[in-house]
């Protein structure tokens, strides 16, 4: 059911006696810009730290704790052009706890959005402070991961010079220098007053009773943004290929092709499908003949990105096998736009989209990203005809979809511990 | 078939034992699409000293054994189990840990042929001379993905300072060394001996009926022959249960930005298993939590020191034989991290007083978050750690926290916390 609270912010509510547990998701989209995007990820870290009515970590954690073990906390996503904070819930129902708490956690939620730890028009200082050196820290830190590493690399060799989406969702260390605990708060104002507000509540609750309690929060009407949501960029003439060297024991060879179909588009249905048969699952081309057969890796997958167009492979290899892979790479790529792929593997790879589509309706988180997704990009599709439309995907149709891989980056990640 | 309902949580759990001694226990989930089926075996990683069935005499195979074993029951002879489950539709994985190996399955549609092809492939071992060498590759590479894993490094580097001659030092998948000298007679003499049904259990939850649900099973039993039980004979005795042998400090210089460091504080007492071990497990969590979580003032006075930060975690494991928690953060400050972490375990007494008026929230954000569980197939079914707990269930174990009282965390502090039991990693990094 869905309620518009004001202009620009939205409620929906799906009532289900299915789980113990209720959720709570409130998105706050904006168009991303170069400086936007590292500001509203330390935002985010703010307004989970405090609050004016619980002005220490402490003291909101203890508020928390007394929730029944509730989740309460933020976080930021991108979602094409556009840059998500969120502010989510997850909590056991009434009835399973104590009369009264839903309504406990909406009033939080409330505290948080709205009461921030602001005064004189700044953020409370060495809260700032820290949360800055906390973010750095946890920025650099990821390097440490290197499949997340490679990962990162090869986006940033794919977008295009200045694409925004060379910048992660959660913020670049170059930025944090010029984000102030006074410029922070003109970052929270337009959060607060210009986002577009979507507001996701899932459980067994009383529909009339939550859409009071949100009616109560004070936002204002704001325009809908008119920016479109998917990213596309131009093919680069030439591939870019880089490779580092970093003292380790497993290489990594990243691939990325662009791939411009997009979500809920008439193809993306026969992309998922392909991803499937080429690199998305463990019956893949990729798992089976460059893993499984050729003992060369020990993992190598593809995914593709339905919002901005990237659709990308990975593996980690031995560093001496690096020419032998990519070939068999291309080898794989070349099988699926061909279509030399059985019928049999088609329909398994079909089964397992619908199994894990089906699969996702029981995970209550999963849900309600599902349904903002829906609200955001304006589509919505039933169940039985998304499942339908997988089944209906042709060998044609996946062989259509390959064709339209443009090779367009190689990293290598070259490990000299071997 | 037994039938058990918990009225206060609003869940019922069937089992039945088979004649072959296999233990089935489902939980049915109402208005859930999915079926979770995990089928584990009481055999782990540091069950390498043991008599083969038939044999009087103990033998010692290489480590990794059953991780490798693991890899191995899926492919075939003529086919491969993960074409079958991809055949119905269906999602499948394994893993090991150092004392169970569990198969699993998730699936919406096709659970009779589903649960099928689950007991079929575990119960029918295949192992031959070029698919176990093949293996040794791509073993070797996830090995070596853990080793360029700073997290991973930090939790075993750990382990060989808690247990330096204990066999949880050494790596789940074994080392590259150790696989090497895999052979199919080790494979099948660890699976005849531990992958017999009476040393296995099935927890299924989900979209099913329990009654026609155990049936399936009983006919899929029926079709195939067992040797009469034996209960496995494993060797395991810690080195020096007096934890002489902790080493107390080292240290490991890694590619990292941040250093990154590990208290740990191995348990020198003896617990018994069953309800009493599930007691004892859930004491000590609660009074982890006490002492350290986010709405402690230790956690505060660290937070805002930036001795530790968000990457901040702590966990007790328990498993058969051996129990230890541990500690660890990023930090620029790793010797303060230690030394304030370890001060506040030998206060542990006084600082349970100092919080007392925080246990009944902790206590209840602890069941809130077990309550929470329930709605998760996987978390239900891979609660269940068989004899370990007294075959205690989620339902139980949520029953059991809520019984505890502050009193027990008194107790525990003095069995569970020895100066003697105490060590720290740490991972720098590398000076140019």
């Amino acid at each position: 059911m869905d309620f518009k609270l004001t202009d620009g912010v939205n409620l929906h509510v799906i009532r289900t006696t299915q789980f113990k547990t209720n959720q709570i998701l409130i998105n706050f989209n904006t168009v991303q810009t170069k400086t936007n995007i590292t500001a509203r990820s330390l935002l985010a870290d703010l307004i989970e730290t405090s609050t004016h009515k619980y002005p220490t970590q402490t003291a909101l954690a203890r508020q928390i704790s007394s929730l029944f073990g509730a989740y309460v906390g933020t976080n930021v996503a991108r979602i094409g052009n556009m840059h998500a904070l969120r502010v989510r819930a997850s909590f056991v129902n009434d009835r399973y706890s104590m009369p009264g708490l839903t309504d406990q956690v909406i009033d939080l939620l409330h505290e948080m959005i709205f009461h921030p730890l602001i005064d004189n028009n700044t953020f409370d200082e060495p809260t700032f402070k820290l949360q800055l050196n906390n973010l750095q820290s946890s920025i650099k830190s990821l390097d440490d991961d290197k499949q997340f590493y490679a990962a990162m690399q090869l986006r940033d060799l794919y977008f295009a010079d200045h694409s925004l989406l060379k910048i992660p969702s959660f913020g670049q260390l170059t930025d944090l220098p010029q984000i102030s605990a006074e410029s922070l708060v003109q970052t929270y104002n337009e959060m607060v007053n210009s986002d577009q507000v979507d507001i996701v509540v899932l459980g067994n609750v009383d529909v009339q009773l939550i859409v009071e309690q949100f009616r109560r929060f004070e936002f204002k009407p704001r325009q809908e943004i008119k920016q479109e949501l998917f990213y596309h960029q131009k093919l680069n003439k030439e591939p870019r290929e880089t490779s580092e060297k970093q003292a380790l024991n497993q290489a990594k060879l990243n691939l990325a092709y662009q791939l411009p179909i997009y979500y809920q588009e008439p193809d993306y249905s026969a992309t998922m499908v392909m991803n499937g048969i080429l690199g998305g699952s463990p019956l893949s081309k990729l798992f089976v003949n460059v893993r499984e057969k050729a003992s060369l890796a020990y993992y190598a997958s593809s995914q593709h990105i339905a919002f901005n167009g990237m659709f990308s492979i990975q593996t980690g290899i031995q560093s001496s096998n690096k020419v032998r892979v990519q070939h068999l790479i291309q080898e794989q790529v070349d099988a699926v736009r061909t279509g030399d792929f059985t019928d049999e593997l088609m329909q398994e790879v079909k089964d397992g989209i619908i199994n894990q589509y089906e699969t996702g309706l029981d995970v209550s988180s999963n849900v309600i990203e599902q349904t903002l997704l829906d609200k955001i990009t304006r589509t919505h599709t039933e169940s039985s005809a998304l499942i339908e439309r997988i089944k209906k995907v042709t060998k044609v149709d996946v062989i259509r979809v390959a064709s339209q891989l443009e090779f367009q980056a190689a990293y290598f990640l070259n490990g000299d511990l071997n | 078939m037994d039938e058990q309902f918990y009225q206060h949580l609003n869940e019922t759990i069937y089992s039945k034992k088979m004649n072959n001694g296999l233990l089935v226990q489902v939980l049915p989930k109402v208005g859930f699409h999915k079926t979770y089926a995990i089928l584990t075996v009481d055999f782990g990683s540091i069950d390498r000293t043991f008599m083969p069935v038939g044999k009087d005499e103990l033998v010692t195979v290489p480590d990794g054994v059953a991780h490798f074993l693991e890899h191995k029951m899926f492919e075939k002879e003529d086919h491969d189990a993960f074409d079958l489950f991809g055949q119905l539709g269906a999602d499948s994985n394994a893993f090991t840990s150092f004392t169970q190996t569990s198969y699993l399955l998730s699936a919406t549609g096709h659970i009779h042929e589903n649960l099928d092809v689950l007991l079929d492939f575990v119960q029918e071992p295949y192992f031959s001379a070029s698919t176990v060498e093949k293996e040794k590759g791509i073993i070797g590479q996830e090995i070596k993905m853990y080793d360029d894993d700073p997290n991973w490094r930090l939790y075993f580097g750990l382990l060989g300072n808690l247990y330096p001659k204990d066999p949880m030092h050494i790596d789940i998948a074994g080392t590259e060394e150790s696989i090497a000298q895999i052979s199919p007679a080790d494979l099948y003499a660890t699976y005849g001996t531990f992958y017999q049904p009476s040393n296995m259990n099935l927890f299924i939850v989900g979209n099913v009926d329990p009654v026609q649900t155990v049936d399936w099973i009983e006919q899929n039993q029926a079709t195939k022959r067992f040797a009469a039980p034996t209960s496995p004979q494993v060797q395991f005795e810690l080195n020096d249960s007096e934890g002489n042998d902790v080493i107390p400090f080292r240290t490991l210089e890694m590619d990292i930005s941040r250093p990154k460091v590990m208290v740990g504080l191995r348990g020198l007492d003896q617990i018994e298993s069953g309800m009493d071990g599930l007691q004892y497990r859930l004491t000590v969590e609660l009074l982890l939590d006490i002492l350290f979580d986010d709405t402690s003032d230790n956690y505060l006075r660290l937070y805002n020191n930036e001795i530790l930060d968000d990457s901040f975690s702590y966990n007790f494991e328990m498993q058969r034989g051996f129990h230890f928690a541990y500690f660890s953060s990023d930090t620029n400050q790793p010797e303060r991290f230690s030394d304030e972490i370890i001060s506040i375990l030998e206060s542990a007494t006084q600082q349970i007083e100092t919080a007392t008026s925080q246990f009944e929230n902790i206590k209840r954000a602890m069941l809130g978050r077990m309550i929470g569980l329930l709605d998760s197939p996987e978390a239900i079914a891979n609660h269940y750690s068989g004899k370990l707990f007294g075959g205690a269930n989620l339902m139980d174990e949520i029953t059991a926290l809520a019984a505890i009282k502050i009193d027990d965390l008194y107790q525990i502090v003095p069995e569970f916390v020895q100066s003697q039991g105490i060590s720290v990693y740490q991972i720098v990094p590398r000076r140019d």
